[in-house]
């Protein structure tokens, strides 16, 4: 049986996500998620490399439901994370602040045998020094189910 | 340059060795509310299995995803002490559950010997419940000849 044509993607790519202020990953806080992993503090200052993620999603210009929103999905219908990608240029610190720059890069549309419709959302985020000098690149892929498209 | 097995940092590595796993017994659901304050994501099936159930996911909280790919960043840090992550792709293709026992493992997919160290690419991945696999990827990471990062 031939399924209904699914209605276009809103138009998300190209939205910025940069912050509109500094990032910094505290002591505490690194401290903090290494006891919650069993992981040793690094005694040199470097941050546990998972804040690749954290300093990115908090550094960056929209909260989780506000990027939900600009792409018309309700943070409540339960996106779901599908893959992460980052090169690193360099070590992450604690106490020193970071700038985040970023955008949308696609939303498309697709259907699921498991959720019926989908939007595929990727994003890319860049962390910098306040000089501009670059940090880290990542990138994510979000799923937003679709379940009232299905 | 040389490639399949170098010696680094007090580490022989070679292609197709296992790196040593790390395990947790029991992810705990507290270390959940931890999580949503580092990512300042309150999002509730991290935090209330209600919400949980009523979207149909099962009946206890679910661990948050990154906090799935810290314990494989970890194990790597374990395995290979001193090298720097330079990389890392990664597919989250499950979810951890509160209480669910986990485990990271990684294996040695390429070695190279650089000027001053080795490169090392892995496979890495994190199974739930010595079952499911929640999460798999590629890890590149760079090891200085004397074990200083």
């Amino acid at each position: 049986m031939h399924s209904p044509e699914l209605p276009p993607a809103p138009s998300a790519a190209g939205i910025s996500l940069s912050g509109s202020g500094p990032y910094v990953i505290t002591a505490d806080e690194n401290r903090a998620l290494c006891a919650t992993l069993g992981s040793s503090v690094a005694t040199d200052g470097t941050a546990h490399p998972v804040f690749f993620f954290i300093a990115t999603q908090v550094g960056m210009g929209k909260s989780v439901a506000g990027l939900c929103a600009a792409c018309e999905f309700d943070v409540e219908d339960g996106p779901m994370i599908a893959s992460s990608k980052v090169v690193f240029s360099r070590a992450l610190m604690t106490e020193q602040p970071y700038w985040v720059t970023g955008e949308i890069k696609s939303l498309t549309r697709k259907r699921s045998r498991t959720l019926g419709a989908m939007d595929l959302l990727e994003y890319a985020l860049r962390l910098a020094l306040p000089d501009g000098a670059l940090v880290l690149e990542t990138t994510n892929v979000w799923v937003l189910p679709r379940r009232n498209l299905a | 340059m040389t490639e399949g097995a170098v010696t680094t940092g007090g580490l022989s590595l070679a292609v197709g060795m296992e790196l040593p796993p790390y395990a947790i017994a029991a992810v705990d659901p507290q270390s959940m509310k931890l999580w949503a304050g580092f990512l300042r994501d309150p999002n509730p099936i991290h935090l209330d299995p209600r919400a949980v159930q009523a979207m149909g996911l099962g009946d206890r909280v679910i661990n948050q995803g990154p906090a799935n790919l810290a314990y494989v960043i970890t194990m790597l840090q374990r395995a290979l002490p001193g090298s720097n992550l330079d990389a890392l792709e990664v597919r989250y293709i499950g979810s951890v559950f509160g209480g669910d026992a986990v485990e990271a493992g990684g294996r040695i997919g390429d070695v190279t010997e650089m000027e001053a160290g080795a490169r090392v690419t892995c496979e890495v991945w994190l199974r739930a419940n010595a079952r499911d696999i929640v999460i798999t990827g590629t890890a590149v990471l760079s090891l200085p000849s004397s074990g200083e990062t």
